[in-house]
């Protein structure tokens, strides 16, 4: 029951105004952001990672979570009214959801969404208070050989599980690990890659890197573009709120899209793309009788809103204990959250469950409030929401430039900071157009240094002795699962050929 | 509410089907630039001075796996190249790309120039908006500077961000002293 204590403890944490302020302003920013297609949770909290420093960690950790969550629930607006879904994770609802809206049961479709989204992120909040101090007690145990291991596991996986080709996600992976070495070595104090510029001698930030990559070279793509992109938003029809029959008929699929999604949350397979895809395909194989015509006609089933939309909230809470247990972030919005930790000096893993108890269990107890706020802010108020996607495009890109620009300049007080911020931005917008995916260059930024110290310790304690990676079980079983993952996906993209038309920035927030 | 709304469409000619599986010469590109890079981090490596610790690796052991990881994935990506393993691209619109470009150039500018945050931004608003289609110029780097004044007194004087400040900041800086 020690749990509960400590979750009441955090209640109480996250129940201060100030704290309060912070989730409800992520949970806003996250809704705005994950229903404008293009722009993501992951961008949001890179923007805001400079700014948000005088906030205080509690405070900007908070905030940040609601991003994610609200995230969530955004996307799943536009999937459902444009067909274009905000975020990788809401593909899957955009199939069976603007079938519905464009069957004028789109306020149906929005409902279910919603009350999904709710239910999805409950379940897995609460399995991340529960689940969380069990993987504490086990990371206690693990020495550098393991660490290293995951560490590893997390590189292969962030890159095989995004974007088109393992190849191309394993080069961004070293493209980010490259970026990580530059500056002064923690060990030696000896300055790498800084070519005697004293701005790169103090390591680059991971804000200028995610800002370049996802802001200035999104809307260099975005720019880039030369055949138009028509966008139809179906207006909202019928009802937000669901009838009995209806919610009856969303029960199982909430049920099992919440299981699947905090199964596969935690799991290095890079965000909620898996589990949505599983539970969309589970809703169809059991949808029976009228669930059965509308999945096949042009009508849409609610079934096919209600499963994913709870998978992928469900992720988002699944993604947070890796994150906060063993530091390892498993999504791109989670690798910038570890960057807002490591902002305040502050290193997830076992230790910060022991020593910053206040924070840690301060923001799941938040991530509940969040929610509830959240199913508010959307039920009710989802025709504002609508509104944020009839902003012209030349305004809202010029706006993020400005912002982007403002939150680095502010943060780091050298133009320096912003020839780099373009030089990042320009290498993001030849990724975008290559193919290559964007979060394992983020992954590799943030996570490099930190397996290199581990593999470094390692080497010290064992006096250059190499084979102290391999001699470890559980080191071992950790690099079968990063084998696996590197093939999985090859048979994974066998089994999902169908693809449906996106325009989401980042891969798998 | 059925709205569309579309996106800039400039000039240019759709991609032509045949060019596909030819040679991809951007890929060759950044094949060449993987290993410009590698060879970089694996030169960088080699002049730090030699440390002898229990560990019997320095500074350098790192930077040398990732450049070996540069190379070949470097290899690889020439492969890529020459069987066309990339995804089909678009032409790109250059005069747009130019624009966005340029406009983060003209606040860089603009600020070792000591203009300061208002109009470097307000520069950098008008020129990105501008790219993606909305003209004139003069109209957009104006609703761009009254973006960037309100900008700056809320993250200035409201969360205390520093920014560089130029003649017009130094003016609106005046009721906010004591």
């Amino acid at each position: 029951m020690d749990t509960f204590l400590l979750l009441l403890d955090g209640l109480l944490v996250a129940a201060q105004p100030a704290n309060l302020m912070f989730a409800l302003i992520g949970v806003l920013l996250g809704t705005a952001v994950g229903v404008m297609p293009g722009i993501g949770p992951a961008l949001t909290v890179a923007l805001l990672l400079p700014i948000s420093l005088s906030f205080g960690a509690t405070g900007s950790l908070i905030m940040f979570a609601g991003i994610y969550y609200g995230g969530m629930y955004g996307g799943a607006i536009s999937s459902i009214l444009l067909n274009t879904p905000g975020e990788t994770a809401s593909i899957m609802t955009a199939v069976e959801g603007n079938k519905m809206a464009r069957d004028g049961r789109g306020g149906k479709a929005l409902g279910a969404a919603a009350i999904g989204s709710f239910v999805g992120a409950m379940v897995g909040t609460l399995g991340l208070a529960i689940v969380s101090p069990f993987m504490v007690r086990v990371a206690l145990s693990f020495g550098p050989a393991e660490y290293f291991a995951l560490m590893v596991l997390s590189f292969v996986t962030v890159s095989a599980a995004f974007g088109g080709s393992v190849a191309r996600g394993l080069t961004a992976l070293f493209i980010g690990l490259t970026i990580g070495l530059v500056g002064i070595d923690k060990l030696t104090g000896q300055a790498r890659l800084s070519f005697g510029v004293p701005e790169l001698r103090d390591n680059i930030s991971i804000a200028i890197v995610a800002v370049g990559l996802f802001a200035i070279g999104e809307t260099l793509y975005i720019a880039s573009r030369t055949t138009a992109v028509v966008d139809k938003v179906e207006a909202i029809k019928g009802s937000v709120w669901l009838s009995l029959t209806d919610l009856k008929r969303c029960l199982a699929p909430y049920a099992r899209g919440a299981g699947l999604g905090f199964l596969f949350g935690p799991l290095p397979t890079g965000g909620a793309e898996i589990p949505t895809f599983l539970s969309y395909s589970a809703e169809r194989k059991a949808a029976r009788g009228q669930a059965r015509e509308e999945f096949e006609g042009p009508k849409g089933a609610i079934e096919g809103v209600a499963g994913p939309e709870a998978a992928n909230n469900a992720s988002a809470a699944g993604t947070l204990i890796p994150l906060l247990t063993l530091g390892l972030p498993t999504s791109a919005t989670a690798a910038m959250m570890l960057a807002g930790f490591q902002q305040y000096g502050l290193q997830p893993g076992p230790l910060l469950f022991t020593n910053n108890p206040a924070l840690v269990w301060g923001l799941v107890a938040s991530l509940f409030i969040a929610n509830i706020m959240l199913v508010v802010l959307n039920l009710p108020f989802v025709g504002v929401w609508v509104r944020l996607l009839m902003i012209p495009r030349p305004w809202l890109y010029a706006g993020i430039l400005t912002f982007a620009t403002l939150g680095i300049i502010g943060s780091q007080g050298s133009v320096f900071s912003l020839v780099l911020l373009l030089g990042f931005g320009l290498v993001g917008f030849v990724m975008r157009r290559f193919g290559y995916p964007l979060a394992p260059v983020l992954v590799g930024a943030i996570l490099g240094p930190l397996a290199e110290e581990q593999l470094r310790r390692g080497l010290m304690i064992n006096q250059g002795d190499w084979t102290f990676l391999w001699t470890s079980t559980i080191a071992l079983v950790i690099y079968a699962v990063a084998a696996a993952a590197i093939f999985g996906p090859v048979l994974w993209r066998l089994l999902a050929k169908d693809k449906s038309k996106t325009a989401f920035a980042m891969d798998g927030d | 509410m059925t709205t569309e709304h579309q996106t800039v469409q400039e000039t240019g000619p759709d991609r032509s089907p045949d060019a596909r599986k030819a040679t991809d010469l951007g890929g060759l590109a950044i094949a060449a630039g993987l290993f410009v890079l590698a060879a970089l981090i694996a030169w960088d490596g080699s002049t730090y001075p030699i440390r002898r610790s229990y560990a019997q690796f320095g500074p350098e052991i790192f930077p040398y796996i990732v450049a070996a990881g540069l190379a070949i994935f470097g290899v690889a990506t020439v492969i890529m190249g020459l069987r066309g393993g990339f995804p089909e691209r678009e032409n790109v619109n250059w005069p747009a790309v130019s624009w966005i470009v340029s406009a983060v150039v003209a606040k860089i500018v603009l600020l070792y120039s000591g203009a300061g945050f208002i109009i470097g931004a307000g520069a950098l608003f008008g020129f990105a908006a501008r790219g993606l289609g909305r003209k004139p110029l003069w109209l957009t780097v104006l609703v761009g500077v009254c973006v960037t004044t309100l900008l700056y007194v809320l993250f200035r004087h409201g969360l205390g961000l520093s920014l560089p400040a130029g003649p017009l900041e130094r003016i609106i800086d005046l009721p906010f002293r004591r």
